[in-house]
């Protein structure tokens, strides 16, 4: 298939000569989405060089189980759950070899967010997309990562409680509770960066 | 507000209540003032990322990127067909350890529920059986009321012993 034939092709189209072994295929659907995982892995895992690691193991790991993409989503939401579940696979090995600090058990119970005040004003009213994209950005990076990866799959991957559960191998109550104290935590934080 | 009504609050918000609780909740908010105050916090989260997942780009050119994952690809495709296979004879020779349990186990059952009349063995008895390369030692002591099974497969002790030495360090 000539060069201007891939680049015109849709994706599943891309995705059944991949499967034929259609390596050229394979490359122009990682050009066509590289940027998307990278990124989920980025807001995953706050930093750039485990975020590139991960998404070329993911686009390995989608190469090596095409066979088994049957066309029930979109390739893209296919080899993104692919690197979601790296993500939570590395951040989960990162948990057992850190030490628990206090600080990891307050926000697991919840105990802090729990007490805060509801900030009644809207700490995003009136700012420009820019701001506010780098006011969210500096949040997300104050966040523990438990709390950034539940609202990284419910706002941003749009997963259910239980879909949400299934991936982070934890209770759809515990699911419910992280996603809780991380919502009231951004609140927080918002709010703070709005007054300085 | 208990944290059950919270968490309550925040499913109604995502949509994910079962219809009845759904209206009850409802009902709880338009009564509630500190309810009304935190889902109008939530909703404000909520919408604020909504759409502004932070925008970054991948810093590693098209052809870069492409040639470590290509580069990885084949590794992995090179180091599968070196792989040994497992064949259908590895397979039926580690069914015998197995096998060669039960057997022994059968034996001892049949020892005990069938027993020698008017015997009671003052000596512990043995049975050895070997299946392939497996072995299944049995000793029985009536006097103490009690069973022992040894297994043991050769090969793969031999195959264990044989990788140990070779972690060894170099003298």
């Amino acid at each position: 298939m000539a060069e201007s034939a891939y680049s015109s092709a849709e994706d599943i189209a891309l995705v059944r000569l991949a499967q034929k072994g259609d390596t050229d295929a394979f490359e122009e659907l990682v050009a066509r989405h590289r940027d998307k995982i990278f990124a989920r892995a980025f807001s995953m895992m706050r930093n750039e060089e485990e975020a590139v690691d991960l998404s070329q193991e993911a686009w390995v790991k989608g190469w090596q189980r095409l066979a088994q993409f049957q066309g029930d989503s979109s390739f893209a939401t296919w080899i993104t759950r692919i690197v979601i579940n790296l993500c939570l696979d590395e951040l989960r090995k990162q948990k057992r070899r850190r030490t628990e600090s206090i600080e990891e058990l307050d926000e697991e119970s919840g105990g802090v967010e729990r007490q805060m005040p509801v900030v009644t004003t809207n700490p995003t009213e009136r700012l420009e997309r820019g701001e506010l994209r780098q006011r969210i950005d500096q949040a997300l990076a104050q966040m523990s990562n438990e709390h950034r990866a539940v609202l990284v799959l419910h706002e941003f991957e749009e997963m259910e409680y239980k879909e949400i559960a299934k991936a982070m191998d934890c209770s759809i109550g515990t699911v419910m509770s992280r996603l809780f104290y991380a919502r009231r935590k951004l609140a927080s934080l918002l709010a703070d960066l709005k007054q300085q | 507000m208990t944290e059950e009504q919270q968490l309550k609050l925040q499913a109604f918000l995502d949509g994910e209540l079962p219809e009845s609780d759904g209206r009850e909740v409802a009902a709880w908010i338009a009564r509630d003032a500190d309810a009304t105050a935190l889902l109008g916090e939530l909703k404000n989260t909520r919408n604020a990322l909504k759409g502004f997942e932070p925008e970054v780009k991948l810093p590693e050119s098209r052809e870069f990127h492409w040639s470590k994952i290509k580069r990885e690809i084949e590794r992995t495709a090179r180091e599968s067909a070196v792989a040994p296979k497992a064949s259908l004879f590895t397979w039926f020779r580690r069914a015998l350890i197995p096998l060669g349990a039960a057997v022994a186990l059968g034996l001892v059952a049949i020892i005990a529920i069938h027993p020698v009349p008017g015997s009671h063995h003052p000596i512990p008895m043995t049975a050895n059986v070997m299946v392939g390369d497996a072995n299944a030692f049995t000793y029985r002591d009536d006097t103490q009321d009690m069973t022992v099974v040894w297994l043991s497969y050769p090969t793969e002790n031999k195959f264990a012993e044989k990788s140990s030495a070779d972690t060894l360090p170099a003298k």
